[in-house]
């Protein structure tokens, strides 16, 4: 017999089901059906991206890098980069008033809007914010009372509301007010693993936040359950599983999200199905129609590095031994890139197909433009970034 | 190592002359110590003359000699236990030794060695001065206690607190002698000089019986000759690096000991020495290591054989072997300015010897019962032992058995009190778990007397009140400037001036901490509240963290001789640290500059204490 408040809780569930299916437009493809019976055996941690990325919204590309190139630790700077809508050219915006040695995420907002947070480093506890409305020519300070995670995808913005998403270094999630001023968390790591969608994948490790294309917050990350890709909604005060359904094939394969961002409209997550050489490379995403999933491109042995997300859903990924991939979109083909400039950290993709490797130096950053046709790249600009040397000592 | 180090200079000028007035002034003490003790003694003898000469007579001639062998192990020790307090003398000690002598050497130990040790170097970083001086005048007192008391319990207490004191030594000081440390080698000091230090006083705190058996004797050199065929074993041990001068393009275990050695600053002909050497392994390392193992085990062999005839060649051989060894590989040990003690070899001859001498120059049966001294019999009562009680404290025994004493027990009570004199300052010292304020006067410099009237200010705290100088006035202020987001200098001051508000205890409500913003960007209350959770600020009822807009702040800052100025490409605002103390009528009564420089727990809990006692002197 199911006793009155269980039922409730049942009911509430299901309500909550409904909703982030409904919002986030899962419906279509797989969201809360059970996933392929896989074997659970211990989870394999794929090891997280570099902050290193670019994301190319409606008006304008942007990109983090790092550098300093120092063996000394507070002598790496992680720095902020655009190239406005119209421009042929990367500007440097850091954020000024904060030591970026921790780290830098981005969330790009509406227009030319973004914010970022720094990642604490040395005896900094918490992250210090800075948005900006004007492609990073002028900056307002904010602020968040905890320390992000350590990965590229730990803080999301809301174009449509102004509110903020946080994965946070203790794995709670946080969601701000439209403001951005005070934030209210809606999921410890517990409570979000604990909860019964993500009990039954098996939710490890998360890899990052975004929110829906209606809105809904989401969080990405690591299942123990094999075929299962670990994103949930989070709607009514609960948490449910709102990823894809994976073809057969991947039904034993362990599914690692890598990315998980909002562009131009759409949800677009990258994934890796299973480990080591027979690995492979997917795109998942997420427009008016739902979920749609790229074929994979098999990893051969490598592993990503880093993620850059262009308009309208394209995908670059940067390999280890110098090689990339990039991909049109989830219902597109992965295309691979000829050996990467020396040092190049993301790729940006903008617009009209156009591909960039940055490749960042000690006080210099390297723009390198592909060209499709001769299948090359070549310098298109060379930034330079006044590092300041020990000034983190 | 977390702890180890104050990040301060070894030879900073303020700390050296800190250290060597400590000592001057200890010194002096020490000195009158031993004066008033010799005059006190001289009157009481002279006092007591005539009652007391025959009975100071009949006592010398009842004492009867010291066994050679322990005179030597006493002698020996109490020489190098003095000379090794005078090593702790030197003007580096205070500082280097936990960074650059206690933290190298447990580098290559477990992490439980380590962490042991760690704690001891962090107590000593935070207390260099009293803890320096105190290892000084410990090793002093020993060390004139063993060579002042000959005979009897004193004697043989000066060698037990040689074994307590060596213990200390040895487990902190040496990290156990490297005993759990990978390339332990009897060449390079295994397992630690202070281990035979501890060996000899267990020798010397033997009752007098045993020295008049030849057991003793054959058990030193037995023991000592097992050890050196273990030692021989582990030297031959392969795989160790000992039989390659050269492997791999790089000097063999033993020619890179020496090597290091040699790097020391010395005297250029000891260089020369140990260089040449150096060379000499690297060509012909493994021949090198066979003459060690080859010596060690039939020196061992030798003293464990116990044969007579054996044992004098053996102790000359061992003496020979450890001389070379402590010229040529230990480059006598205690050079370099950082150096603690003459190493293991010297220590190795002299128990080596005090063996040999132990089992073969025994006072002879006859003679020990002959000045056997004849005892009362003792009292079986309890009034009987009133009766003894009443003696001891009766004033003129009490003078009869002082005019008795000889020079010697006054010197061995007199090198106590230097004992006393060295561990009590330092027993204090630890007790205060905040580190002293000479290193942040070291690092930031002493603070600068002001009479100057502080500028005012009118700024918003960190709940949204206005607060102005003015509204402060009638209580101390301890002002200070702080980026909320900066993430080094600014959170480790933050910490201090809660540090100094707890050190304030009673007076806390007479002072209030204030905080101006140092930042042209992040300015706003939330950022602050952050900064002060993260600094444990929040709940300080007399803490004040103030911001207002840029106009506000800058002529304050300009005021107070601050800068706050953003720099581009993730660079921290650029900001200086300096910090006031403010009296109750508006004057700047002292500026700090109050930049932690390498920031080490030490130095950082310094500033607190800084602080507090200059608004305690403000208070006055």
């Amino acid at each position: 017999m199911i006793k009155a408040a269980s039922r409730r809780t049942a009911r509430a569930g299901l309500m909550a089901l409904a909703v982030v299916c409904g919002t986030v437009g899962l419906g279509a493809a797989g969201c809360g059906t059970a996933a392929p019976a896989g074997t659970a055996r211990p989870p394999v941690p794929v090891k997280p991206l570099s902050l290193a990325t670019s994301v190319t919204t409606g008006a304008d590309s942007w990109a983090v890098a790092l550098l300093g190139g120092s063996a000394a630790q507070y002598n790496n700077f992680w720095q902020v980069l655009v190239r406005p809508a119209g421009s042929a050219t990367w500007r440097l915006v850091t954020p000024p008033g904060v030591a970026s040695n921790g780290g830098l995420l981005i969330a790009p907002e509406s227009g030319s809007s973004l914010v970022a947070g720094f990642r604490p480093s040395q005896l900094l506890t918490f992250t210090p914010l800075a948005s900006t409305s004007t492609a990073g020519a002028t900056w307002s300070a904010g602020v968040m009372d905890a320390a992000l995670a350590d990965v590229p995808d730990a803080l999301a913005a809301d174009p449509a509301t102004g509110r903020l998403l946080a994965l946070l270094a203790d794995g709670s999630v946080e969601l701000s007010n439209p403001a951005g001023t005070s934030w209210t968390t809606i999921a410890s790591k517990r409570t979000l693993t604990g909860g019964l969608a993500a009990r039954r994948c098996g939710l490890g490790n998360l890899t990052g936040v975004a929110f829906g294309v209606s809105g809904v917050p989401l969080v990405a990350g690591n299942c123990d359950q094999r075929g299962v890709a670990g994103i949930f909604g989070y709607a009514a005060g609960h948490w449910q599983a709102a990823g894809p359904a994976l073809p057969p094939a991947f039904a034993h394969e362990q599914i690692s999200v890598l990315a998980i961002a909002a562009s131009a409209g759409r949800l677009v997550t990258l994934l890796q199905a299973g480990l080591g050489a027979g690995a492979g490379l997917m795109v998942a995403g997420i427009g008016g129609s739902g979920w749609s999933v790229s074929a994979p491109a098999p990893l051969s042995g490598r592993t990503v590095l880093s993620a850059a997300i262009g308009d309208s859903g394209t995908v670059g990924v940067v390999l280890t031994g110098g090689r990339g991939l990039i991909v049109a979109g989830a219902g597109s083909s992965w295309q691979s890139l000829p050996s990467l400039p020396r040092q190049t950290q993301t790729l940006s993709l903008g617009p009209g197909a156009q591909v960039q490797a940055l490749a960042p130096g000690r006080t210099t950053v390297l723009v390198w433009d592909y060209a499709a046709r001769s299948a090359s790249w070549a310098i298109v600009q060379k930034l330079r970034v006044p590092i300041e040397f020990g000034s983190s000592d | 190592m977390p702890g180890m180090s104050s990040g301060i200079n070894v030879t900073d000028p303020q700390v050296v002359s800190a250290f060597l007035s400590a000592l001057l002034h200890q010194g002096l003490i020490a000195v009158l110590i031993f004066a008033t003790l010799v005059v006190a003694w001289t009157t009481v003898r002279q006092l007591g003359r005539s009652g007391t000469a025959n009975a100071g007579q009949g006592k010398a001639a009842s004492c009867e000699p010291e066994p050679a062998g322990r005179q030597v192990l006493r002698i020996g020790f109490g020489i190098i236990w003095l000379f090794d307090g005078i090593l702790q003398a030197q003007p580096k000690m205070a500082v280097g030794l936990p960074s650059q002598v206690i933290a190298p050497t447990a580098a290559s130990s477990p992490h439980w060695v380590q962490t042991v040790v760690n704690w001891a170097g962090t107590n000593w970083s935070y207390h260099p001065i009293q803890t320096g001086a105190a290892a000084v005048w410990i090793q002093v007192g020993i060390g004139i206690w063993l060579l002042a008391a000959e005979r009897g319990w004193l004697s043989r207490a000066a060698g037990l607190v040689s074994v307590g004191w060596g213990a200390v030594v040895w487990v902190f000081g040496e990290s156990f002698g490297g005993i759990f440390a990978p390339g332990l080698s009897w060449l390079s000091g295994a397992p630690g000089a202070v281990l035979i230090y501890m060996v000899a006083g267990g020798l010397i705190a033997l009752p007098d019986r045993a020295w008049r058996s030849r057991t003793l004797g054959r058990l030193v050199l037995a023991g000592t000759g097992v050890f050196l065929i273990g030692m021989a074993v582990l030297q031959a041990w392969p795989g160790r690096g000992f039989w390659q001068g050269v492997s791999h393009g790089q000097p063999g275990s033993l020619a890179a000991s020496t090597q290091s050695m040699a790097q020391m600053r010395q005297p250029a002909f000891f260089t020369t020495i140990v260089s040449a050497f150096t060379t000499f392994d690297e060509a012909h390392g493994f021949a090198v290591n066979l003459v060690a193992v080859v010596a060690l085990g039939t020196i061992g062999l030798a003293f464990a054989s116990l044969r007579p005839r054996l044992l004098r060649p053996a102790l000359i051989a061992f003496s020979v072997l450890c001389l070379a060894v402590w010229v040529l590989i230990q480059d006598f040990g205690f050079l370099g300015g950082l150096g603690t003690d003459p190493n293991s070899m010297i220590p190795m001859i002299l128990v080596a010897a005090g063996g040999y001498l132990a089992l073969t120059r025994v006072p002879s049966p006859a003679a020990a019962t002959a000045i056997e001294p004849v005892t009362p019999a003792e009292p079986t009562s309890d009034g009987g032992r009133l009766a003894r009680w009443k003696n001891l404290v009766n004033p003129e025994s009490l003078s009869r058995r002082l005019a008795a004493t000889s020079l010697r027990t006054v010197l061995a009570v007199g090198a106590v009190w230097v004992i006393v004199l060295g561990a009590a300052p330092m027993a204090v010292a630890q007790a205060n778990p905040n580190a002293d304020p000479i290193l942040a006067e070291a690092v930031g410099g002493a603070a600068a007397p002001l009479q100057t009237r502080a500028w005012s200010f009118r700024l918003t705290d960190q709940f949204g009140k206005t607060v102005s100088l003015a509204s402060l006035r009638g209580k101390v202020i301890l002002l200070g400037f702080f980026d909320p987001v900066c993430t080094t200098d600014c959170p480790q001051m933050g910490a201090e001036f809660r540090e100094a508000g707890a050190l304030l205890r009673s007076d806390a409500s007479k002072v209030e901490l204030v905080g101006i913003v140092l930042s042209p960007t992040y300015r706003s209350l939330p950022v602050m509240r952050a900064f002060d959770q993260e600094v444990g600020l929040s709940a300080v009822p007399n803490w004040l963290y103030l911001t207002g807009s840029v106009s506000q702040l800058r002529p304050i800052w300009r005021n107070y001789g601050m800068i706050a100025e953003d720099l581009p490409a993730g660079a921290m605002t650029l900001h200086n640290d300096y910090s006031f103390i403010i009296d109750q009528t508006g004057l700047i009564r002292e500026e700090f500059n109050a930049d932690p420089g390498p920031g080490t727990e030490a130095t950082e809990s310094s500033f607190a204490v800084l602080f507090a006692n200059a608004a305690k002197l403000a208070l006055k």
